[in-house]
């Protein structure tokens, strides 16, 4: 079998309210994703991400459009899909009367793994995920990083073809989220396919082959991190604080990308002196540092990642 | 595990995949909380002292009534763990997107409750039997009458768990169903003592009609040939009709709307 993982297209969703307006969450969402492909969809709270996500795993209908799930159509039919699909639910929480193990262990058993592979899959996956010294304790004694590790250990112990992670690593110190990706990496190198919502930018380029720009419940870019990154129009970043007054001078060496009082420029090495020297004699102060994806954003959506307006 | 292109494992397709496992989980998790199940009858339990003391002659029919109404609650407790492994834990998410049906988690998870709580029914039972002195086939009737109300009130209660949004709204539904199907009606007081022009409707509650019917067989209510039927069909409609519609929602709600 050929097909994509997961094919969307066009899908809308308005939610309707009941004593106020309606809301459109989804404004024609249309996207691909191979086979063993890990894909991120970046944006700001309340872009759509979930909303999008609980409709690709069959959770939520959509307003009109369209979902395909291993060539399956998995609106009409979501209970042929179902079977290859495992989701890590925004904000989720493991039963706190069972302890890691037993969460893994028994959510295996439901679905369907003998006793053997239940237990070999869970260990291996409280494993990966850090946990191997707490396994045998209650998740009620746990920390919030821990509860959250445990329920994507519980998922990915699944091994299933087709993964949807709503911001797994949400409240996860460094070092664990690092954990996580790796675990993710394995996950599609053996033949899994990987769809996570984040708002970490660093996570979306560390982690996803390619990603989902999404805002206000539409596409706005699609790539990966460098081929984004290019389209701002330069490899470097010169911000400057409080830079409007020379914004005109500015925009002569490259685009600009406003992020609150801070004007960035993008442009290359070879404007870099001039810049500084102006901004030197407005007695402002810049920055330089190579693009990164939060310019890439800035530059896609018009507004930081951080902005909940 | 697929490798990249090949094709997808077979799935054993079966309506109740996981059944058992969940039922496990869930007894697992619900015996954390031996307090809860050790005060579950504790209302049934100050019924019975009261009757007992105020009016020994009615403890016959609060003892039966006791033990019904224990099973009856016993669905309560699936309507509110089923909210609250859903609004709180949404683990909902979890079993919905996999191979179990929506059907097989609505069941797993009912029967996994009533395994837990089933101590203080067995309790209950055991002293209505040594007092009353159930003859076999009354006892068997009484079996029937309390798997039909469980599967009444669990039907129902996960049903009422999908329609709320946050677990403060449910709580006054806990007690508004605690008194109109337990406190109220004949249940915890014999069917002669509710307003006559009132008891053909009161055995169309699953609880009121199913005490009376034990309370029937075992010769201390006399009832007349048609409420019998009555009060049997209204149960056992109610029951099916119940769980036809819990299994048709719970379907129906693996995918919101």
């Amino acid at each position: 079998m050929n097909s994509d993982a997961l094919r969307a297209d066009s899908v809308r969703k308005i939610y309707h309210g009941r004593s106020g307006p309606d809301i459109e969450a989804l404004s024609g969402v249309s996207l691909r994703i191979a086979r063993g492909e890990r894909i991120a969809l970046l944006g700001r709270n309340g872009a759509g991400k979930t909303t999008f996500l609980r409709i690709a795993s069959t959770l939520l209908a959509p307003t009109s459009g369209a979902v395909e799930i291993f060539g399956r159509d998995a609106l009409a039919d979501p209970e042929s899909v179902r079977p290859y699909l495992a989701v890590v639910p925004q904000e989720g929480k493991p039963f706190m009367h069972l302890t890691p193990r037993e969460q893994a262990y028994t959510y295996l058993r439901a679905r369907g793994f003998s006793r053997e592979t239940a237990k070999s899959r869970a260990d291996h996956a409280l494993d990966q995920m850090g946990l191997a010294e707490v396994a045998d304790r209650l998740s009620i004694t746990l920390s919030g990083g821990q509860r959250q590790r445990t329920m994507v250990a519980t998922v990915i112990s699944t091994e299933a073809p087709l993964m949807f992670l709503d911001e797994p690593t949400i409240g996860m110190d460094p070092f664990a989220r690092r954990e996580v990706w790796e675990s993710f990496r394995e996950l599609t190198v053996k033949g899994s396919t990987i769809l996570l919502t984040t708002h970490y930018l660093d996570e979306a380029e560390a982690l996803s082959q390619r990603l989902y720009i999404i805002d206000r419940g539409r596409v706005l870019a699609e790539g990966t991190a460098d081929e984004l990154k290019h389209r701002v129009g330069g490899t470097l970043r010169v911000s400057i604080v409080s830079g409007d007054g020379i914004a005109q001078q500015l925009s002569t060496f490259g685009p600009l990308v406003r992020d609150g009082d801070i004007v960035h420029v993008i442009t290359g090495p070879h404007g870099l002196q001039e810049i500084l020297s102006i901004a030197a004699h407005a007695n402002l102060t810049a920055t330089v540092g190579p693009v990164t994806l939060e310019e890439a954003f800035l530059h896609v959506v018009g507004r930081s990642i951080h902005d909940e307006s | 595990m697929t490798s990249l292109n090949a094709a997808l494992p077979a799935v054993a397709r079966s309506r109740w995949r996981g059944l058992g496992a969940l039922i496990g989980t869930e007894l697992r998790v619900q015996l954390h909380e031996l307090t809860s199940i050790a005060t579950s009858f504790i209302v049934q339990a100050v019924f019975l002292v009261f009757v007992g003391v105020l009016a020994r002659e009615y403890l016959s029919y609060t003892l039966v009534g006791a033990v019904v109404f224990s099973t009856f609650q016993i669905g309560q407790r699936v309507q509110n763990e089923a909210a609250w492994i859903r609004i709180d834990h949404k683990l909902h998410e979890l079993y919905h997107a996999s191979p179990m049906t929506p059907e097989a988690y609505f069941l797993g998870m009912s029967v996994g409750v009533l395994t837990a709580y089933s101590a203080p029914i067995v309790l209950l039972f055991g002293v209505a039997d040594y007092l009353v002195a159930l003859a076999a086939p009354v006892a068997l009737l009484l079996v029937a009458v309390l798997v039909a109300e469980f599967v009444f009130t669990a039907s129902v209660g996960y049903m009422i768990s999908t329609w709320f949004k946050n677990m403060r709204s449910i709580w006054p539904y806990s007690t508004l169903f605690f008194n109109f199907f337990g406190v109220l009606p004949p249940v915890f007081y014999p069917l002669f003592l509710f307003p006559k022009a009132l008891q053909p409707v009161a055995l169309l509650l699953p609880t009121a009609g199913g005490t009376a019917l034990v309370e029937h067989a075992d010769g201390i209510l006399p009832l007349p040939t048609d409420w019998v039927i009555l009060a049997a069909m209204s149960l056992l409609v109610g029951a099916s009709l119940a769980f036809v519609g819990a299994v048709y929602w719970a379907r129906r709600i693996s995918r919101e709307r």
